[in-house]
């Protein structure tokens, strides 16, 4: 075992420096800054087209110049409790001239609803049957009738309290739960993939047989897949630190009162932090390392075998579109998991080999039990060797012309 | 009876229908410089292969080093494959210590002998050399090195020789002898017959898949009687009357083949004649023609039966 360790360690050495003492591999490792540039611009570029229709829209209320007032102070009242801030009012005062369907088409502007006639019996022109704004408008009138019924009403003088404990929102463990998913995904997704190609190079230049003759094959797969899994480590480490540094040096650069602030507001932003998930966060983050290597060796595996079929670049080229489909049919399958937690389909992809890291990864978002994932990890590394056992059985067959096929019998 | 460092029984291989290698065994004495000879396509590499367990035979056993299975004993040999292959981006010493390394060596000392290793040969300019940058014999030199590099006890190279200039094929001959020396066991690969004559202790020869021939240089050579080649002092035409019938001349001398025991009666005849002697060889063939004799007799066997080609050529 030992003997195969080390010759794991040789193989996984040798391809780890080939990989990383390149200059090629800059690129990879900054790939993700074009990523996060093409994000940025087009963040940006929506939110601005965002900010510009938000200025433009607007809701109009033509009433007599006696109901103005009234109106403003209601929609100064119940504008704040509304899930969804309506848009602008804009208040005209009634005159014969005011058509509200004239109004709702003028130019400038997108007006989406126009109240105007009696408060009792109020006229609505609005641009979508049954919208909001047009409620809204319909529930100002409302207020404003009832205010003026009731007369001045006894001011209520709330107090509010906030749960400052109160236990972790089952919303906001879902979306963590897809967010590691999605995270351990999207990085098998840029790494893993690369194992495909990985033995074309030694099927290429004819160092297969060297190694073929000098260690088991098993240990060249394993040791290749370990070094690629060393570059993803260092992939994720870099932008780890970058992200870290940048996030410290940020906070040196910001105010210190507002640092100052913020650390007291610290404890009573508690609450903020409901998003912790059913593990806590060192367990989380810490299981989520280990189902990503998981993630990583699994399909790492099954890419490296199927890959190790092909006998040319266009071949692994070829191969690389279904591996995709396949990635993202684990991502589906795990993503639908992680939004219904407890479900016999999250049940399933939790077992399934390929899905279980995403899974179990959600899991761990949703559902403090930490047992099972010592037996999930186990589970999975018994199907990472039981896939590279597969792919050197299927490689064997193939490449090195050994004859051994699971579908044919021995010859007698 | 000597360690054997080889013992492959029955190795046979199919390549679908087509018997790559037929039942050939191979007995490799340690500390001996074995050769496995044969024309292309004999199966002399697949033999190699499965001998080391590189492929699984479908019949027969190979049992390595007093009798371990081959993969048990991987640290103890050392390998020359037939396609050469190194990683191109890799520096030779690097790439030595690599292959080291696979064999358990410590990188630092296979580090440390490559570069002895290479100066010995010749190669000290292209120590730091990356693979890419090397001429093919170079390189091949830079494999043959990474393939002894932890002090195997059994080497076993493919066709080690093709390819190199005859400079290096000087230096490898010198290799394989020290090699040998130290206590290594050497079973090489060739086609050409020179090499397998100066180096071999022993040799197997191979043809359409089976094992023709087993023995020593001399005993291969004592396959074809002697060849003599007789140059009379005198009338050229009247001495055909001591020769044998099939005696044929060339020029002024007559070449024929003769008889281990018909050597002493020749010459007395010979002497007795008073023809005189102006030029007279008697030698054996060399290995070269026992081989082409042994490759010629099993090929006219296969051309009596047209339908072993037909599968063969079906098969291929």
């Amino acid at each position: 075992m030992n003997a195969f360790l080390r010759n794991m360690r040789v193989v996984a050495r040798r391809d780890f420096l080939a990989i990383v003492a390149t200059p090629t591999f800059l690129l990879f490792l900054l790939a993700p800054l074009f990523m996060l540039a093409m994000g940025l611009a087009g963040g940006t570029g929506a939110a601005q087209l965002a900010d510009s229709a938000r200025g433009a829209g607007r809701i109009v209320a033509i009433a007599d110049s006696a109901d103005i007032e009234a109106l403003r102070a209601a929609d100064a009242r119940l504008r704040a409790a509304m899930p969804r801030e309506p848009a602008v009012l804009v208040l005209r005062v009634a005159s014969p001239a005011a058509d509200p369907v004239a109004i709702a088409r003028e130019k400038g502007s997108d007006t989406y609803a126009v109240m105007s006639g009696p408060l009792a019996a109020p006229r609505i022109v609005e641009r979508e049957p049954g919208s909001s704004p047009g409620r809204y408008l319909v529930l100002l009138a409302a207020e404003v009738q009832r205010a003026r019924a009731a007369g001045p009403l006894p001011p209520v003088a709330p107090r509010f309290e906030s749960l400052s404990n109160g236990g972790n929102s089952i919303a906001a463990q879902q979306t963590l739960a897809f967010g590691a998913v999605f995270t351990i995904f999207l990085l098998t997704l840029l790494l893993a993939g690369q194992t495909v190609s990985s033995l074309a190079e030694e099927k290429g230049n004819k160092v297969i047989e060297i190694l073929a003759a000098a260690v088991p094959l098993e240990s060249v797969f394993l040791g290749k897949l370990l070094g690629m899994l060393g570059v993803a480590i260092l992939f994720i480490a870099f932008w780890f630190a970058l992200a870290t540094g940048g996030g410290f040096l940020y906070a040196l650069q910001a105010d210190p009162a507002a640092i100052a602030a913020a650390g007291s507001a610290a404890g009573a932003a508690k609450p903020a932090l409901m998003a912790a998930p059913a593990t806590g966060w060192p367990f989380f983050l810490g299981i989520s390392l280990a189902y990503f290597v998981m993630a990583f060796l699994l399909l790492g595996a099954a890419f490296l075998g199927v890959g190790a079929q092909a006998a040319t670049v266009r071949e692994i080229q070829m191969l690389s579109l279904p591996i995709t489909i396949f990635q993202v049919g684990m991502f589906s399958l795990s993503a639908a998991a992680a939004s219904a937690p407890g479900t016999g389909l999250a049940g399933f992809a939790q077992i399934f080999p390929f899905s279980s890291p995403f899974a179990m990864a959600a899991r761990a978002a949703t559902d403090d039990a930490v047992g099972v994932h010592l037996l999930a990890l186990g589970w999975q590394a018994v199907w990472v060797a039981l896939t590279v056992y597969f792919s050197v059985r299927l490689f064997r067959a193939g490449v090195l012309s050994s004859g051994w096929k699971f579908w044919k019998r021995k010859r007698a | 009876m000597t360690e054997l460092a080889v013992e492959a029984d029955g190795l046979t291989k199919y390549f679908d229908s087509f018997k790559a290698v037929d039942h050939v065994s191979l007995r490799v004495p340690a500390g001996s410089i074995y050769g496995v000879l044969g024309p292309n396509g004999a199966g002399k590499t697949t033999s190699l292969r499965m001998t080391l367990g590189i492929i699984d035979p479908d019949e027969g056993t190979s049992r390595l080093l007093g009798g371990h299975k081959p993969q048990a004993v991987r640290h103890r040999i050392g390998y020359l494959p037939e396609e050469r292959g190194l990683y191109p981006g890799m520096k030779a010493r690097e790439a030595i210590a690599f292959m080291g390394g696979l064999r358990g060596l410590d990188w630092s000392e296979g580090r440390r002998r490559a570069a002895s290793f290479m100066t010995e040969l010749g190669l000290d300019r292209v120590i730091d050399e990356k693979i890419r940058k090397m001429s093919k014999g170079m390189a091949q030199m830079v494999q043959l090195i990474g393939s002894i590099v932890h002090a195997p006890d059994l080497i076993v190279l493919d066709e080690p020789f093709s390819g190199l200039d005859p400079v290096n094929q000087e230096r490898l001959e010198m290799l394989v002898r020290r090699e040998r020396d130290r206590g290594a066991t050497i079973l090489f690969s060739t086609h050409v017959m020179a090499h397998a004559e100066r180096l071999c202790d022993r040799l197997a020869i191979i043809a359409r898949s089976q094992r023709r021939f087993e023995g020593t240089v001399d005993e291969a050579r004592a396959l074809l009687p002697m060849q003599v080649r007789y140059t009379p002092r005198d009338d050229a035409d009247a001495a055909a009357a001591l020769l044998p019938a099939d005696a044929a001349r060339r020029g002024d001398a007559w070449h024929f083949a003769i008889e281990d025991g018909d050597v002493e009666p020749l010459l007395a005849r010979i002497t007795a004649s008073g023809h005189g002697v102006a030029g007279l060889s008697i030698a054996r063939p060399a290995l070269h023609d026992a081989f082409v004799h042994i490759v010629r007799q099993v090929d006219a066997g296969f051309d009596a039966s047209p339908e072993n080609d037909a599968i063969e050529e079906a098969a291929a």
